[in-house]
């Protein structure tokens, strides 16, 4: 059984980067960071069975078992809070699952998602890592503010702390992928504010208020409005 | 070339699996889609019997289609993967880039896709349903700039075509009345949907530049049609088209085309038929086809005419394999002239567009107005440094959230204000899609490759693709003016400067409006078919597909590819009333 090799790795980042498959980002070349605590955390090619070309669209169903250890799962619960908190419009990331969500995209036997596999189990070996290093504890053991300290060096663009690069790019993968499941939930949409998929008589176009505004910023531009 | 071999059993086989007494087709029909359907519904209301084959499942989306499933109900979020290339929900049965048993290959140095579903209907099932006319400049194009060739017909022939075929499918749109954007007649066209605020938008930003911008056709219902055989209802504004449409909203061959012909009594239908070959009489005549079944069973189909709408490519490869050298090529024709449209994308994203009301925005689900080529006089004064057009397809809606947000490249940090952010920057995107008129060339073509062949022992296509300068410099300025109506709406593109056009223009067969591979022509010598779809070497075997197009204007091909198999269709059934074939 051979483990999935960098080479191979780069070999997928340029078919996808080619494919329409699921937005994954094309990966930016590292240099050897010096000191980084990251390593690639080995992945054995999956053989789960993925749902083949004819699945039944109407009860969906998805065939793969799911593969990360309860630790890695937790470890996702923490950054799911810390990424999408709870606020007054909807719940945390952890409480809307995000955790089994991204379970089910890791685990799934896709080349983009076998890609990510490699990438977020690399990024959760690397949490507890630093985390260690830092703070002499694992990412599950560590504070609040521990924990977001450790973000706060890898989250921002352009503020990526040197020598994070690697983390930094795993960071941005786990924030697209929480923010897709977050928001493509029931209680996400209504946060965001999605109307639709609901059947009309007619299609009555853009509310007054959603006029207004457009003629407004038009306006503003110095451009005609045209309704 | 090696010739597959399989015992071949009389037509009794088919007889047996139409579980009908003996019927005996007058046309045997390879293909179900945009040309197979019109063929058969047009050949069966001239009282003629039709036997379709169709290489995959039977496929009914009022049974099948989901419409209004959630996409966090699909697995992965409904995210595309080479099982379901254009994501969980999509219509496409046993089909993508890849089908599983069937390849295709590349030449050294070409990339080209080749979406095949295998579906009754083919990719009616899922296409996005945008049906432009092609203009008088669009049948006579190299009379006006010397680059490939002409159809050997006028706008003029066929436009009483488009006009029919419009009211049978149902189009939604409105006349423009724009140079080389023909209008349809009265009575034709269904109301148009209100646009959407982004698309005004666009609209307004386009305008002041002096873009046009109009209502799109789509062939999506905006009222009902009464049909004993195939009613359909109007669209209801909601769930996304390219997953089928159950209520026949939107125009597919499996809830118009087919019932329809199925209704007259004269058309027969056998599923999981691929057709290996024509096969040949002694009189030089075409005897009928062979398929093989789904357990690998070879077949043979006997009827008075074979007719070709396999798609463009599946067409080329059934003539290359039917014959040393290759059927009805004596042109050496077959297989070249390969063309797709050209494409690529802009977004932007428009800072007056952030935190803007929210409201339903699904619609009809693809755009409601949309930007057509306006600039043939520059192109005429040789203002331009590329021949051809190209339209945008514009977007920005509130969509329903799937895998990725969309936040346009604005995600960044985390926390409440990545929350606060991702409602400030949803739905405030722009995009433009460009799709352009590709020139045939030399060096874009398939042919049958010496080696692969498929499950079934077929051999497969080998596919040699380049684009020319005039595709590269057209995409260059279909980027460049997308961003200066993005710039002008106060935004910024996404992903930073523009790529280079080499890098940003979609690979061969990306957009999936591959025609030519048997073009159609006014002499033998350069062309497979005449006007009518008739080849010229074997007078009864007639292409109905976008294989005989001879140029490809960037008007999106499927309402061409069927107001000209109709043409078609009317000229063979007038040629089968006379005796002639």
């Amino acid at each position: 059984m051979s483990t999935i090799s960098r080479r191979e790795t780069l070999a997928w980042v340029s078919a996808a980067f080619a494919s329409p498959y699921v937005a994954a980002i094309p990966e930016p070349a590292f240099a050897q960071e010096a000191g980084s605590l990251w390593k690639e955390v080995p992945v054995q090619p999956s053989t789960a069975p993925g749902y083949g070309t004819d699945p039944n669209l109407l009860k969906p169903s998805t065939p793969w078992p799911l593969t990360l250890t309860p630790e890695q799962r937790e470890a996702l619960r923490i950054a799911a809070d810390l990424m999408l908190p709870a606020d007054d419009h909807s719940p945390s990331g952890a409480a809307l699952n995000l955790d089994a969500f991204i379970d089910e995209w890791v685990s799934a036997p896709y080349p983009d998602q076998q890609r990510d596999r490699w990438l977020i189990l690399s990024g959760l070996a690397w949490l507890d890592a630093e985390s260690n290093a830092r703070f002499h504890h694992a990412w599950a053991a560590a504070s609040d503010s521990e924990r977001r300290a450790v973000f706060d060096d890898i989250a921002f663009k352009g503020k990526v702390k040197p020598g994070y690069g690697r983390p930094g790019f795993f960071f941005q993968r786990l924030r697209g992928l929480m923010l897709g499941g977050f928001y493509s939930r029931p209680e996400g949409m209504k946060d965001i504010g999605y109307i639709g998929n609901t059947p009309m008589q007619s299609y009555p176009g853009p509310s007054d208020e959603a006029l207004t505004h457009l003629n407004t910023a038009l306006a503003q531009m110095g451009i005609k409005p045209v309704a | 070339m090696d010739q597959h071999k399989g015992a071949s059993a009389g037509a009794g086989a088919t007889i047996k699996k139409s579980k009908t007494q003996a019927f005996e087709p007058d046309v045997v029909i390879v293909g179900s889609g945009a040309g197979g359907g019109m063929a058969a519904y047009v050949l069966t209301r001239a009282g003629i019997k039709v036997l379709i084959l169709e290489a995959g499942r039977d496929y009914d989306p009022v049974s099948e289609a989901a419409m209004f499933q959630w996409n966090h109900d699909a697995p992965l979020c409904g995210a595309g993967t080479p099982d379901k290339a254009f994501g969980f929900y999509d219509a496409t049965v046993n089909g993508g880039w890849d089908v599983p048993g069937e390849p295709y290959t590349n030449a050294p140095g070409s990339v080209f896709r080749w979406w095949r579903p295998r579906m009754l209907g083919g990719r009616t099932n899922h296409w996005g349903r945008h049906v432009p006319r092609f203009g008088p400049y669009d049948f006579k194009a190299k009379s006006r700039d010397g680059l490939g060739v002409d159809w050997p017909f006028a706008y003029e022939d066929i436009a009483p075509y488009y006009d029919k075929t419009e009211k049978l499918i149902g189009v939604a749109g409105a006349n423009a009345g724009l140079e080389n954007h023909p209008d349809s007649s009265p009575g034709i066209l269904l109301p148009p949907s209100r646009p959407r605020a982004t698309e005004l938008m666009i609209k307004a930003g386009a305008n002041a530049l002096g873009i046009p911008c109009v209502p799109s056709r789509y062939a999506i219902l905006t009222k009902p049609i009464d049909d004993p055989h195939a009613p359909r209802q109007a669209c209801f504004y909601a769930t996304p088209c390219g997953r089928g449409c159950g209520i026949g909203a939107a125009f597919q061959s499996t809830t118009s085309l087919i019932p329809m012909a199925m209704g007259t009594g004269k058309a027969r239908i056998i599923t999981n038929a691929m057709v290996s070959r024509v096969v040949m009489g002694p009189s030089g005549k075409a005897e009928g086809v062979e398929y093989y079944d789904k357990d690998g069973a070879t077949h043979l189909v006997k009827a008075r005419v074979v007719i070709l709408a396999a798609s463009a490519c599946e067409t080329a490869r059934l003539l290359l394999n039917s014959k040393d050298g290759g059927l009805a090529n004596s042109s050496g024709q077959v297989g070249r002239n390969l063309m797709d449209t050209t494409g690529t994308n802009v977004t932007g994203h428009i800072p007056a567009l952030e935190n803007r009301p929210r409201y339903n925005e699904d619609g009809m689900e693809q755009g409601h107005l949309y930007i057509p080529w306006w600039l043939y006089q520059e192109q005429a004064a040789g203002k331009l440094d590329f021949p051809r057009g190209y339209h945008y397809e514009i977007g920005g809606r509130f969509s329903q959230p799937g895998p990725g947000l969309g936040m346009g490249g604005m995600e960044d940090g985390y926390g409440a204000k990545l929350k606060e952010d991702a409602r400030r920057y949803y739905g405030a995107q722009l995009s433009f899609t460009v799709r352009g008129e590709m020139i045939p060339n030399k060096d874009s073509y398939c042919e049958i490759d010496p080696e692969v062949k498929d499950k079934n022992g077929i051999p497969v296509l080998r596919f040699h693709w380049k684009w020319s300068d005039h595709e590269i410099r057209q995409i260059a300025h279909g980027m460049e003016t997308a961003k200066q109506i993005i710039e002008r709406l106060g935004g910024h593109v996404v992903g930073g400067p523009l790529p280079p056009p080499e890098q940003a223009i979609a690979v061969g067969g990306w957009i999936i409006h591959e025609v030519g591979a048997a073009r159609m022509g006014a002499v033998a010598a350069d062309s497979v078919t005449n006007q009518f779809g008739k080849t010229w070497d074997v007078d009864n075997l007639v292409i109905a597909d976008g294989g005989v197009f001879p140029s490809n204007a960037h008007k999106n091909p499927t309402l061409t590819i069927m107001a000209v198999a109709w043409r078609s269709m009317d000229n063979l059934a007038e040629r089968m009333r006379r005796g002639e074939v």
